[in-house]
């Protein structure tokens, strides 16, 4: 092992003070005075620079050196190079840390930062803004004990999806959206975003398709009484029988999309989950299922697996089956089969309609429930669709928390299913049991 | 008791139960907040269905109420919490009465505003009672978030806050008695409005006593029925206590 020529050098002044307290001894006599004293005298030395080093490190600034060179003036020198670093290093953070907090308090986005009790750890400006929060007061308290909506505080439990829409607690027409998002090992992120003014817009869009489809109706309900009389009239020339029940078919198409719009609408703006009626599934498919039976379309057939009922609304859940077999029915040809299944499965129960029709292209799936979107735009308007029912059917089946996934094969058929979860079915168990 | 005071328990379950039934208070209060909300909604939108819909989910105030009573009673009984902890729990058990007088208060104004819905809607589409549900709906919001940050100084603003809905409810009041001699046909209507303004003001009365309760919480100190002034003098004086002391 070499030693670093500091080392060396303040060997060698110890060495030397020893031999010469040695010499001194010799020459004078009593060497062991002469050389205790010449190792306290370098204790002394030692213990001094020891007292200063600890000062430097404490911070203290101005440090009397005996050396100006050599080992002791080596370490101080470092000491100050460290220091200088660790200075810069922590300038370099606090300038780092200021532009993070500034560009974030400049987000227009609400953001906070919350721990896994929920409680509030940081949050921006435009968050305090936007909730009413104190920067002051309000750090480490639960954000589902400020911010206090059922829904959100529902969401908060369950982060699922894409966020969620509620009003905001400092402006009455106000509308916010949060989304968490988890990160780290236990931390989230809620991102809180004003969504007043693209909440207004889709109300007015919504309003106004509403509004047309109630004014059309009207006129409609004129012109389809007339064409009635007519065509039930006999008086009318051979030439125009057919140009008659062309008008008839057609204004009846019109009276159905209208009143599928109007369904779409209210669907659209009514409250997000549907209300808990108790809905008999079984007592609704088996007259739903006679009704498309012997129309000389395929063969429809009904399997029930279970006999539970839902907690829903019997209106949208008769219109989510009754748009589901009447397409199956639609797209499927005279020789093939129908069938619809109502069975219980993982704890909820599943509504599934499985046909040997048509298909559809794997690229479509994603698009079918889309409004007035046509896989095939002549031959499903040939055949009487509105062109609505699958969007119906999804923002229905979205009112009662269910899923819709469809399987399809082009040519050899495709599989309907909505998933019903848990809270939303009553088997007949449970209702023995709520009745004990 | 200070703030800090409730998250240091040697039991650290029994600091979860307190934690825990101190949340379910606040949700039962997110709950009641949205009921009123919607009565009001009900009320000048016209929506017969809504405000039925609010009086059907009263139930679902009065199942937190008597979950978050059992939870009470039990910590009572199990853990037999003194001091700061024992006022919690009596805030608790008294806080969740008068919320749930405050959904019952809102069920009414649900009903009346669905049979408000189908007659003839006065001119000022119920203006006044507007204004006033506003001003309670505050009252409420400030009464539950002074609960949740245990802050005494926005409890005594929510107090300060209920002499005007006080006076709004009076106005309201002798306008109706007005209308009604004017004309004797709007005399259903009338005594319906007023009805439900005398529940909005109980209402404010109720986030009154919550306010009340939070301050007998932070500061041991018990201001019902003492008036306003005695009671700014209580609250000053135990936050400079309190201060002093930290």
């Amino acid at each position: 092992m070499t030693l670093p020529s500091r080392w060396a050098s303040q060997i060698a002044a110890l060495a030397g003070l020893l031999v010469t307290a040695l010499l001194f001894g010799w020459w004078f006599g009593g060497a062991g005075w002469w050389l205790a004293g010449a190792a306290l005298l370098y204790v002394g030395f030692t213990l001094r620079h020891l007292y200063w080093l600890d000062r430097a490190l404490d911070g203290h600034r101005r440090v009397p050196l005996f050396e100006t060179r050599g080992l002791w003036a080596e370490v101080f020198a470092r000491v100050e190079k460290l220091r200088t670093k660790a200075r810069n290093r922590k300038k370099k953070y606090h300038r780092l840390l200021r532009e993070v907090r500034e560009s974030t308090g400049a987000l227009a986005d609400g953001g906070i930062i919350l721990n896994a009790d929920n409680e509030i750890m940081w949050f921006n400006r435009a968050a305090s803004n936007l909730l009413g929060l104190d920067q002051s007061t309000d750090l480490g308290h639960r954000l589902d004990n400020l911010l206090r909506y059922p829904d959100f505080v529902e969401y908060l439990k369950k982060p699922t999806g894409d966020g969620i829409t509620v009003g905001s607690p400092r402006h009455e027409t106000g509308w916010l959206h949060v989304q968490i998002i988890p990160y780290g090992t236990d931390q989230r992120l809620a991102i809180i975003r004003d969504v007043t003014t693209e909440k207004n817009v889709e109300r007015t869009r919504r309003d106004f398709v509403a509004n047309a489809s109630h004014e059309l109706r009207s006129p409609l309900t004129v012109i389809s009484g007339y064409l009635e009389a007519l065509g039930e009239a006999g008086d009318v020339p051979d030439a125009w029988q057919s140009p008659v029940a062309e008008m008839q078919r057609q204004a009846e198409r019109m009276t159905r999309i209208l009143r599928d719009l109007i369904e779409l609408t209210r669907l659209e703006s009514a409250d997000a989950a549907a209300s808990r009626d108790f809905v008999d599934v079984v007592g609704m498919l088996k007259p739903l299922v006679q009704e498309f039976q012997g129309r000389g379309g395929p063969s429809v057939e009904l399997v029930l697996d279970t006999d539970a009922a839902l907690l829903g609304k019997e209106s949208e859940l008769h219109s989510i089956f009754y748009n589901l077999v009447n397409n199956a029915a639609r797209f499927t040809p005279p020789s093939g089969s129908v069938k619809v299944v109502w069975r219980a499965a993982d704890g909820g129960a599943v509504f599934e309609v499985i046909d040997t029709g048509i298909g559809i292209a794997e690229e479509q799936i994603p698009r079918v429930t889309e409004r007035f979107y046509r896989v095939d735009p002549g031959r499903s308007r040939a055949m009487g669709g509105t062109g609505l029912g699958l969007a119906i059917v999804k923002h229905a089946l979205q009112r009662h928390e269910a899923q819709l996934a469809i399987a399809s094969r082009e040519g050899k058929g495709s599989t309907f299913t909505c998933r019903f979860p848990r809270d939303r079915v009553v088997f007949r168990s449970d209702a023995v049991s709520a009745v004990l | 008791m200070e703030v800090e005071d409730l998250g240091h328990h040697i039991s650290r379950r029994f600091n979860e139960d307190l934690e825990r039934v101190r949340n379910s208070v606040l949700s039962m209060g997110g709950l009641v907040e949205e009921q009123l909300d919607r009565a009001i909604k009900a009320l000048s939108d016209g929506d017969s269905q809504l405000g039925l819909q609010v009086a059907e989910d009263d139930v679902k105030v009065n199942r937190m109420e008597v979950s978050i009573d059992e939870e009470c009673s039990r910590i009572l009984a199990t853990r037999a919490p003194t001091a700061g902890d024992l006022r919690l729990v009596i805030a608790i058990i008294k806080t969740i009465t008068d919320l749930e007088r405050i959904g019952d208060e809102a069920e009414k104004i649900g009903t009346l505003s669905a049979r408000l819905a189908s007659v003839e809607r006065p001119s000022t589409n119920y203006r006044e009672l507007r204004n006033l549900a506003r001003h309670v709906k505050q009252m409420v919001h400030g009464a539950l978030n002074a609960f949740a940050r245990l802050d005494t100084k926005g409890a005594l603003e929510v107090v300060k806050a209920d002499s005007a809905v006080d006076e709004e409810y009076e106005s309201i009041y002798r306008q109706g008695i007005t209308f009604m001699m004017e004309d004797p046909r709007t005399i259903t209507r009338i005594l319906d409005m007023t009805w439900m303004a005398r529940s909005l003001e109980r209402i404010g009365d109720h986030a009154k006593n919550i306010c009340e309760y939070v301050i007998f919480m932070v500061h041991g100190k018990d201001v019902r029925h003492i008036g306003i002034k005695n009671i700014e003098v209580e609250v000053e004086q135990a936050s400079r206590r309190l201060e002093s002391r930290t």
